[in-house]
């Protein structure tokens, strides 16, 4: 309690400085002077930052089991990719026009299949979830428009490391805002007591939709952002394996934690990368290995530290203004 | 036009056989610690290819012999993975059991894969697998008719065990009220451990038939391992009878998917029906609806 510390890493400066950073990065990898490896490993992290915790909000704030992420991050992602490769625009339109279309379908597919997936809850949510996530992927498979197995090549490149920053910090700060509106309280309810919280008078079905439509909406957002970086996309880039990719580091991190989800998103990436190098320098046969370790580190986690690094806990620049009072002391 | 209706019959009856064999697993291990076991699908897998090795590695191993063993290895594998990683989570938070469970699924394959290799393989022929001429035309191998009858003998077996032995007894006590039956003595170690090996064994089973049908290859359990998950879940999770009408059901509509509409699109149907039952009937053909408590 009493006066928040004076401190300068408040969230719109960090924002600042993460755009700031990008910016730098991209211009110094573009002049060849930043090793683009390291520039695409840094874009991947910005991208699957805001598919974790977009993923957060259902999981881990409202505490539902919902497993088909890698699905609306599919619908996002071709149709971004259609409007870019399809439509005459001019290049300065498309992007916005794109991100705007796959986060547009993946938000309204999620609403609807959160219509039919919020009349169950518990496990049988998570069983449905998935099954829409195959549905759409064995969907698009059989769409020879979208390439069926194949997929979508040569779509025009208009990401780079800027945008997904850019997106990031919007990302979060809606986030950020949202889990301290209204709603926010909302979901949090409905994770400590659904039925106590029906008795209070919230519509469930309809707020859990809504936080789910959201979720599904940025998941999009990434998608956009996937398909115009590596600039092809098969249906397996979105199965089963990646939704699975994004659950580890949504737990890894920590549930009901936005800090969580970067810090998870960042661990789990920079330690496959490492163990694929280190790996790969003792002997190139034991990159392989790390397919090994990396569910292993999960499981060890798990037995650990159930809640993840950071679960339910919160860096100090991340809190709302007057929670900070209050403090927090991760 | 009859001789194919039968035939049919006879290909989803087999594949309704190793889907039952692996719904079985999961409906027993859910019925006890209500755990959503992602890693049973893999544990499928490993028993096809533990019988696979065994055949390759001992030549002139009876068919008799390999499939128990085979069952018996897979066992002492299920219930080393449920010691190791799932013990110690039983009073968790119910997602971290489930993370956990993926990252063993996630663990097995690639284990396989780095041991044996990524392609798929055939375990060579070990039932008889003559050609049988039934009435009208109709045809059978032998194979396929020893594939069905030996599971629904094991499951005939499962039954009896569950309904009319003492241990059976216990683990529908444990599935029943887990904090009661520890008041009355019972081991629920050695309960839940029991249902671990039962279920791993008859996916063993399962996996070794459908080497000999199919193929095997080190990434077949998340496949297999959903299509059973959903039987299980159509028929009730919990309910043994359930997930047998579950998997035959299921293995129906796929068979006249692929014979009448096309192959690319049975995943999808297979779990379009999963979400459509959920709605009808929430909690699958044989289950019971949970009380929701206050």
């Amino acid at each position: 309690m009493g006066e928040p510390r004076k401190t300068h890493v408040t969230f719109r400066n960090v924002a600042v400085a993460t755009l700031i950073v990008a910016a730098l990065v991209q211009l110094l990898g573009n002049a060849g002077l930043f090793n683009n490896y390291y520039l695409h490993i840094l874009a991947i992290i910005g991208m699957n930052i805001i598919l974790v915790a977009s993923l957060n909000l259902v999981n881990g704030y409202m505490g539902e089991f919902a497993l088909g992420h890698a699905g609306f991050m599919a619908v996002g992602a071709y149709a971004a990719a259609l409007i870019a490769l399809k439509l005459p625009l001019p290049a300065l339109a498309r992007l916005p026009l794109s991100l705007a279309g796959g986060v547009l379908a993946a938000g309204l597919v999620g609403y609807l299949v959160g219509l039919v997936t919020f009349k169950t809850v518990g496990d049988y949510l998570a069983i449905i979830t998935l099954g829409f996530n195959m549905i759409i992927v064995n969907a698009i498979q059989n769409i020879d428009y979208l390439g069926g197995p194949r997929g979508l090549t040569a779509i025009p490149k208009g990401t780079n490391l800027v945008t997904v920053a850019v997106c990031t910090v919007l990302t979060y700060w809606i986030l950020r805002n949202l889990v301290d509106s209204i709603y926010g309280r909302m979901w949090l309810s409905i994770r400590e007591n659904a039925i106590a919280g029906e008795l209070m008078g919230i519509d469930v079905n309809r707020v859990k939709n809504l936080a789910f439509t959201i979720a599904a909406a940025f998941a999009g957002l990434a998608g956009g952002l996937y398909a115009q970086y590596q600039q092809f996309i098969t249906p397996k880039s979105f199965d089963y394996l990646k939704t699975t990719d994004i659950l580890v580091m949504l737990y890894l991190g920590g549930m009901g934690s936005l800090s969580g989800s970067i810090l998870g998103v960042v661990f789990y990436t920079l330690l496959m990368e490492l163990l694929r190098n280190i790996l790969g320098i003792v002997a190139p046969q034991l990159a392989d290995m790390r397919m090994l370790l990396s569910p292993l580190i999960l499981v060890l986690i798990m037995l650990t530290r159930q809640y993840g690094l950071m679960g339910n806990r919160e860096w100090r620049w991340l809190l709302p203004d007057e929670k900070k009072a209050e403090g927090s002391d991760a | 036009m009859i001789e194919t209706a039968i035939q049919q019959i006879f290909n989803a009856a087999q594949l309704g056989a190793v889907y039952a064999l692996i719904a079985l697993g999961y409906t027993m291990v859910y019925g006890t610690i209500r755990l959503i076991n992602f890693a049973h699908g893999d544990i499928f897998m490993l028993g096809g290819f533990i019988g696979f090795l065994l055949v390759t590695l001992i030549p002139g191993l009876p068919v008799a012999v390999m499939i128990p063993l085979a069952m018996l290895l897979t066992a002492m594998v299920g219930v080393l993975i449920e010691r190791a990683a799932y013990r110690k989570l039983r009073g968790a938070q119910r997602m971290s059991l489930v993370i956990t469970a993926l990252g063993v699924g996630i663990f097995l394959e690639n284990l396989v894969r780095i041991l044996v290799g990524p392609q798929a393989r055939q375990i060579p022929a070990q039932l008889p697998n003559k050609v049988l001429k039934l009435a009208n035309g109709v045809v059978i191998t032998e194979d396929k008719l020893l594939i069905i009858v030996i599971s629904l003998l094991l499951m005939v077996i499962l039954w009896i065990f569950v309904n009319k032995t003492l241990i059976g007894t216990a683990m529908r006590a444990v599935a029943d009220n887990r904090d009661a039956v520890q008041l009355m003595g019972i081991n629920l170690n050695l309960i839940i451990a029991t249902t671990f090996a039962v279920g791993s064994a008859l996916a063993a089973a399962g996996g070794i038939f459908f080497g000999q049908a199919y193929s095997i290859d080190p990434y077949m359990g998340i496949d297999l391992g959903w299509k059973a998950f959903i039987a299980a879940v159509i028929g009730g999770i919990g309910s043994i009878e359930g997930a047998v009408i579950g998997s035959f059901l299921l293995a129906g509509v796929e068979v006249v998917t692929v014979a009448y509409l096309s192959s690319n699109l049975k995943n999808g149907i297979a779990f379009g029906l999963l979400i459509i039952l959920l709605l009808i009937r929430p909690n699958g053909i044989m289950g019971r609806a949970e009380l929701k408590k206050v």
